[in-house]
């Protein structure tokens, strides 16, 4: 199957679907199983917060969904294409076209201007594409997050929530079918992490699907379904303990 | 990524830790420096050769008297390589055409009351032929035109082949030395002194300059006078002198031929003995275009060779620095790796994003080693009897080199920048 067609393939019900996801690592003679058969279903256009303690398989999931790791055994469906076999030049290709991720520490590339973080995706999808056009996506997106006034800023002339917001931006410029944000206000000041939590349901109003990881409850709120990670189990719900 | 966005963006990397680039390509500078000035060198030879020893042609063999050291000075060994020795030679010997036989004297010279200290030529009925080769044009001579012997007779005419075999006392005077017998008059049809015998001139020079850049022969070209030589060993030497000859061999391809049937017919003419270990102790000298290159180059070679060791050297420590300088960049900009990647980012993308700033470095490195280069050859020069002269084709060499090391030592870099997880990329610290 070529990438166009892999990548062609949006017509499915669900953005993300998972079977019997199992991932297990070798730590020395040990083997840690980080994810014991996760089954989850994401719908085009939900908003699912992904909680649970650390250690308990939710940034193994994340990383899996992000298509930055492959599974040791179990389905993948993204978009109905079936990508947990796929090479690592396509899996590549899948995340540079249909993934955005939104990091906890922003992860912006120092020395490059807020529009030049923003098209850096763009650069490795749309190699041939002129810098003109991916100048302008680039400032499209920064205009959806209201910065694009700061667009020649350096990350450290930013603020902590300006440079998240440069983030989603650079999550947001490919018009990706899902965006994964792992921890997006964990560096951020609770005042600005309401406002990225804001911005992220605004986006969420517009259609746009997240899966987001957290360990905050009151962060978790702003999504409209909550599934919770514990021991590499997946259950939908919040957790008691974090619901009181 | 296209190209130009590769090299932008591998450019504002390299520029972010100038101090460290700038040592990082020292390596490359000095290795590319060496190879643009052993090229020098070697070019050099070539060059001096070329311009120095013009007046030997490939098919020409150059025989003098073998000078040997005796009691404290140079003397010939031997008989003297003679007049006859040369006239006798073109029959004597299949391979050899013809013979140019010289020989000269300082002499006084006058006219009327004005007289002048020269060395007299003796020369042969072709003399003026081989002046076409010797570094020389008549002045103001249109640039890029040919020139042939009848363009360097001012006024009369050159000697004859007769004149030359029967010893006739004519002479043909430089344009300065006529000037200074004649102060401006006609000298053609007069009769002038050379020593205590009257000579007639029939010809007068016209104004030559050198066209010798490096002025080697400092001597003036317009201080001449001509003899036939037979007439000058004749009529100024109380012995027979020892004459210098220039042999033109009929092929060029056989000269070394030429050069074996040449020495038969000396060793026997002047019965050359043998030492003791059966070699000849032969009392001439022959010379050839590849001899002297070969000589010139040997001297050109051993700095070369100390050049070439240093090239080497410089560009694999160079090189080394630019692969550890790369190394620490990988690992600094491990989480940026990390990053590319999540965003869609090839494998191949990052190879070639480290690549290009390994290339870019030793690219600089190789531009500012090519002008060091370029600055170095003056001081090659004086430490190779002043013979360095820049190869055009050493420039894109050098750069060329300097744009291997960049790739060999740049791949590993780049290749471990792109196995890494990208999962244990974004969680670096």
């Amino acid at each position: 199957m070529s990438i166009s067609s892999i990548l062609g393939a949006h017509n499915a019900e669900s953005v993300i679907r998972t079977e019997g996801l199992t991932r297990m690592y070798q730590m020395g003679n040990n083997t840690v199983n980080a994810l014991r058969g996760v089954d989850l279903t994401v719908l085009p256009g939900e908003f699912v917060a992904l909680m649970g303690a650390s250690g308990s398989g939710k940034s193994t999931l994340l990383h899996l969904l992000g298509c930055l790791d492959r599974p040791s055994a179990g389905e993948y469906w993204l978009e109905g294409v079936k990508v947990s076999s796929l090479k690592p030049n396509a899996l590549a290709e899948v995340r540079g076209r249909r993934i955005g991720f939104i990091f906890q520490s922003f992860n912006l590339l120092p020395r490059f201007s807020a529009w030049e973080n923003v098209s850096l995706p763009l650069a490795y999808c749309n190699g041939k594409s002129s810098s003109s056009i991916q100048r302008a996506r680039a400032m499209e997106a920064l205009t959806r997050v209201g910065l694009e006034h700061r667009a020649g800023h350096q990350p450290t002339e930013l603020s902590g929530g300006e440079r998240q917001r440069v983030a989603i931006a650079r999550a947001l410029v490919t018009q990706p079918a899902v965006i994964l944000a792992d921890e997006p206000t964990g560096n951020l000041d609770s005042t600005t992490g309401t406002d990225i939590m804001k911005l992220l349901s605004e986006l969420h109003g517009e259609g746009v699907t997240i899966v987001m990881v957290t360990h905050d409850p009151l962060i978790a709120r702003h999504a409209g379904r909550t599934c919770t990670m514990q021991d590499g189990f997946l259950s939908e719900g919040g957790s008691r303990h974090e619901f009181n | 990524m296209n190209l130009i966005n590769l090299f932008r963006s591998a450019f504002r990397s390299v520029a972010a830790n100038k101090l460290r680039t700038l040592l990082t390509m020292l390596g490359v500078v000095i290795g590319v420096a060496s190879v643009i000035a052993m090229l020098a060198l070697g070019n050099g030879a070539r060059a001096a050769v070329d311009s120095t020893f013009q007046f030997l042609g490939a098919n020409q063999i150059q025989i003098g008297q073998r000078n040997s050291m005796q009691d404290g000075e140079y003397k010939p060994m031997g008989q003297k390589l003679t007049y006859q020795d040369g006239l006798n030679m073109p029959d004597a010997v299949s391979l050899v055409k013809r013979v140019e036989i010289s020989a000269s004297k300082n002499i006084r010279a006058r006219f009327g009351r004005n007289t002048v200290e020269i060395s007299a030529s003796g020369v042969t009925a072709d003399a003026l032929e081989n002046i076409t080769n010797q570094n020389v044009q008549p002045v103001n001579w249109p640039e890029g035109e040919t020139f042939a012997a009848k363009d360097f007779m001012g006024e009369g005419r050159f000697f004859t082949p007769e004149e030359v075999l029967t010893g006739a006392p004519v002479c043909v005077l430089g344009h300065q030395t006529a000037l200074d017998l004649f102060a401006g008059d006609n000298p053609v049809g007069e009769t002038i002194w050379i020593e205590r015998t009257r000579c007639l001139v029939i010809g007068v020079l016209v104004e030559m300059e050198s066209t010798d850049v490096k002025n080697l022969y400092k001597s003036d070209p317009n201080q001449v006078l001509m003899m036939p030589v037979s007439t000058l060993i004749q009529t100024l030497f109380d012995e027979e002198p020892s004459v210098y000859m220039i042999v033109h061999v009929r092929d060029a391809e056989r000269i070394d031929e030429a050069k074996q049937q040449i020495s038969t017919y000396l060793r026997e003419r002047h019965q050359v003995q043998k030492d003791e270990t059966g070699a000849y102790l032969d009392d001439f000298d022959m010379t050839t275009r590849k001899d002297i290159l070969g000589q010139q180059q040997e001297a050109a070679r051993t700095f070369s060779l100390l050049l070439a060791a240093m090239a080497t050297v410089s560009l694999v420590v160079g090189g080394i620095g630019i692969m550890n300088v790369m190394l620490v960049s990988v690992t600094e900009r491990t989480r940026e790796i990390g990053v590319r990647l999540a965003v869609g980012a090839k494998q191949k993308d990052i190879v070639f994003q480290f690549l290009i700033e390994a290339i870019l470095i030793s690219l600089i490195g190789g531009l500012v080693g090519i002008v060091a280069g370029i600055l170095v050859i003056p001081l090659a020069a004086s430490l190779n009897n002043g013979v360095a002269l820049l190869l055009p084709g050493s420039i894109p060499l050098a750069f060329g080199v300097a744009l291997l090391t960049g790739v060999l030592f740049g791949l590993y870099p780049a290749m471990r920048a792109a196995r890494l997880d990208p999962i244990e990329a974004l969680r670096y610290e």
